[in-house]
């Protein structure tokens, strides 16, 4: 991870639901926190007894608040174990390290419209832009996917915010196409949430003709973990490194103890990219185009794997 | 003079329709916009023309394909305004295709801009002539249709030099005092924008 490293205290826990938690955090020092804008995300070095995890969470608190942030977590089930720490281990009074906010899904500042569709947890980052959306009276329409169970939490969630804009679907029809296909001119795109939703949202879009620069989306990588095991070489260290099929590769050269460069951790900002010297890579992610991904000279290490026993990276 | 060099100067497209739009608004400041369609877009996305005809009598023509409609205006203002009102109850999903003169067609993409389309979904095509509006960057005035290397402002009366420099914002090249150091040493006027 690059880039000035921040530690917070964690002010407070409160729990939304039994696997929802929204966790308070301040400057250990006190101070006031550094700026974000909406849709930014705080990514924590976690660190366990045994294990680190870097995870990334939104934030949700509005961006003119400068004395705390606020993250949501969902503990979920089967993953490498960073939310159930975060959901178990960390307790209020805590010092937690993470990066500088950065920001990979930022609002446009030309939209005339923004119309937001969320699934989940993916309502997180909305939570931002609704704060923001608020102080700029921008037009906006939010369309909330979840299970019937949890309506009601994401309703008080979204309680401070015009409800005639907010819809919230739970198991409900919707009618996808009448909503994306008469948006007025200028209205931007949000989607996020699990793949086949953003995957179907986007796929849609563009068949009412929306163009790719009205389009904004953010996973949260979860897709892109696992695979079969393979042995990576980097080339300038001659280091050797065996990844398991529970871990991704960047996280098993983080776990030598090389620090490549890295930021979304979730293949889609580019930053990470790594030159294939043997081997053939296993895109996974959103950033190489179809040539790039062709010519087999390029990884995004953060999701990609090897379909080859063995791949020699330029690192 | 004082012309070389400028890389910014925009480029034009060929005409041809976007597939991926599912309305297409094609507007033209002459009266026979391309009939042409390029690559056939998807069968029901619903094709209008918009043209300039000063003479009634050549509207027919404009009718060149069937699946398209077409309407015609009695001069650039009068489809300009049109446009702006139509524009606002747009839906994303409309491509606009500007065909004539380079002042026009940026007028059009400014338009198209103020209602928050975006390069690619808004296509520019030069036809006609060469001839340029031109900005006074002393005055801040407009000189319309101007064909030499040289004009005289329409709001200050300063001989301009009438660069390459191209100003996207404003749909005009940008014109500058040609004798500010020298009063009165103003180079021969020749044609240069037929």
């Amino acid at each position: 991870m690059s880039g000035p490293k921040l530690n917070l205290r964690v002010r407070s826990i409160e729990p939304l639901s039994p696997l929802l938690k929204r966790f308070e955090l301040e400057m250990a020092d006190g101070g006031e926190v550094p700026p974000f804008g909406p849709g930014a995300h705080l990514r924590f070095n976690l660190q366990g007894d045994h294990q680190r995890w870097k995870n990334a969470y939104s934030l949700v608190t509005p961006p003119t608040e400068r004395r705390r942030y606020a993250v949501i977590v969902r503990r979920v089930e089967h993953s490498r174990g960073g939310s159930a720490f975060m959901h178990e281990t960390v307790k209020p009074g805590q010092i937690l390290e993470a990066s500088v906010p950065a920001n990979l899904f930022p609002v446009s500042q030309i939209a005339r419209k923004h119309l937001l569709i969320s699934g989940g947890i993916g309502i997180t980052p909305f939570l931002s832009y609704l704060a923001a959306f608020k102080s700029k009276a921008a037009g906006y329409e939010l369309h909330h996917f979840c299970r019937a169970k949890e309506a009601e939490i994401f309703g008080h969630l979204l309680r401070d915010h015009e409800s005639s804009r907010i819809h919230i679907h739970a198991g409900t029809e919707f009618n996808l196409s009448s909503v994306l296909s008469s948006q007025p001119l200028g209205t931007h795109l949000y989607t996020c949430g699990p793949e086949g939703l953003m995957d179907l949202v986007l796929d849609t879009a563009r068949t009412h003709g929306w163009p790719a620069s009205k389009l904004h989306s953010e996973s949260f990588g979860s897709a892109h973990m696992g695979g079969a095991p393979f042995i990576a070489i980097l080339k300038r260290s001659g280091a050797e490194i065996a990844v398991r099929e529970d871990q991704t590769l960047l996280e098993a050269i983080e776990e030598a103890g090389f620090e490549p460069t890295n930021l979304c951790r979730g293949g889609a900002c580019g930053e990470c990219l790594t030159r294939v010297l043997e081997g053939e890579p296993e895109h996974r992610d959103h950033y190489l185009d179809e040539g790039e991904r062709a010519s087999n000279c390029s990884i995004m290490i953060c999701v990609s794997r090897a379909k080859t026993n063995r791949i020699v990276l330029d690192l | 003079m004082l012309v070389s060099g400028i890389v910014s100067r925009p480029k034009y497209e060929p005409f041809a329709l976007d597939p991926s739009g599912r309305s297409h608004l094609i507007v033209a400041d002459h009266p026979a916009p391309p009939g042409d369609f390029g690559p056939t877009p998807a069968s029901n996305a619903p094709i209008e023309i918009w043209c300039v005809c000063t003479n009634p009598r050549t509207t027919a023509e404009a009718s060149q394909n069937g699946r398209a409609v077409s309407r015609s205006f009695r001069s650039t203002a009068h489809l300009l305004d049109q446009l702006d009102k139509r524009l606002a109850r747009e839906l994303v999903g409309l491509r606009i295709y500007a065909v004539g003169i380079e002042s026009f067609v940026w007028d059009v993409a400014r338009l198209a801009r103020k209602f928050g389309m975006e390069k690619g979904e808004y296509r520019l095509t030069h036809k006609g002539s060469e001839r340029r509006r031109v900005y006074c960057i002393h005055c801040r005035a407009y000189t319309e249709d101007v064909t030499t290397n040289i004009v005289s402002c329409s709001g200050c009366g300063a001989s301009l030099l009438v660069r390459d420099h191209y100003s996207r914002r404003l749909a005009a090249f940008m014109g500058v005092q040609v004798d500010a150091e020298v009063p009165g040493d103003v180079p021969a006027i020749e044609e240069a924008f037929p």
